[in-house]
């Protein structure tokens, strides 16, 4: 386990970057997820007061 | 005729909106899917490269995201075009959902090839021209986000990023092409290539999932973000009222 973490001496640059592109990839879920839902509360909060 | 039917619909927020919600599971449960492969395949199958060792397993998240953020940046320039061309707000949407998208894998793309760099190269960054072009993409993204935000009327707004949009596509040929115009500490193409490509077949077809994997995870994000921007937009429609009750 210990050698495939080391990745021949490469791991301190390895998992640091697929940390940041897979951060990423959860990060913009999150977001895109986050902007949906505040539009969905925004426009019911609209129409409530429409109606 | 059926194209025009099908080109119609495109252009109907309700039609697109009920798409995006049909769409998104599939694209995003594939796209789940196929990075697990693609990383079990990249980072424990794919033997290490004679020269790079296994630094070279760091390709399996560049290149998908570098190649991302020129996708991204085509795929926002082609629909802010067809917004403008054919007045269609729908268009419109799809290039604001695309922009932030496209910034955050240019960032990834920046920040993977930093980490990269180093050990290759002893540096984290040089003015190389593929590194500079890149940085030049992510300018691009802020400026489009930049000029969005700064103009309140909605159609002035589409109308404005899209200019900028289309004119800033230039620099998509420009990143491409930049390992093979100038001299470059950056590898020339590896597997966009014409003919066979440079790798051998048990580190490329983790790759190349992986690259399917981007484009669907791309795909269920941007219809993520496009429900929303529709949901902004069209926030007078009586559809919005139907698709929330």
């Amino acid at each position: 386990m210990s050698e495939f973490l080391s990745m021949g001496g490469y791991g301190r640059y390895l998992w640091p970057a697929f940390i940041l592109g897979f951060g990423i990839v959860v990060l913009n879920l999150v977001m895109a997820l986050t902007s949906l839902s505040d539009a969905k509360r925004d426009a019911k909060r609209r129409l409530e007061t429409q109606s | 005729m059926a194209t025009w039917t099908w080109f119609h619909r495109l252009g109907s927020p309700p039609h697109v909106y009920a798409f995006a919600r049909r769409w998104t599971p599939w694209f995003g449960g594939g796209a789940a899917l196929c990075m697990l492969i693609a990383l079990y395949g990249g980072l424990v199958l794919a033997p290490p490269d004679y020269q790079q060792k296994d630094a070279f397993r760091m390709v399996y998240v560049h290149a998908p995201s570098a190649w991302l953020s020129l996708m991204i940046y085509t795929s926002m320039a082609v629909a802010a075009a067809v917004g403008l061309i054919w007045r269609m707000k729908v268009a419109h949407a799809v290039a604001a959902a695309c922009a932030p998208v496209g910034a955050w894998f240019t960032v990834a793309a920046l920040g993977t090839g930093m980490l990269w760099g180093k050990p290759m190269w002893g540096a984290y960054w040089v003015w190389d021209p593929r590194l500079t072009s890149e940085l030049v993409l992510l300018f691009l993204y802020l400026g489009y986000m930049g000029l969005r935000s700064g103009i309140d009327d909605p159609g002035k707004a589409d109308k404005a990023s899209a200019m900028l949009a289309i004119v800033g596509v230039v620099n998509v040929p420009i990143i491409k092409y930049s390992v093979t115009w100038w001299n470059s500490l950056h590898q020339t193409a590896t597997v966009m290539q014409m003919g066979k490509p440079k790798m051998d077949g048990a580190m490329l077809w983790p790759l190349l999932l992986m690259f399917v994997a981007f484009a669907l995870y791309f795909a269920a994000v941007l219809l993520i973000r496009l429900r929303a921007e529709l949901l902004r937009r069209e926030r007078n429609a009586s559809w919005v009222r139907e698709v929330l009750a």
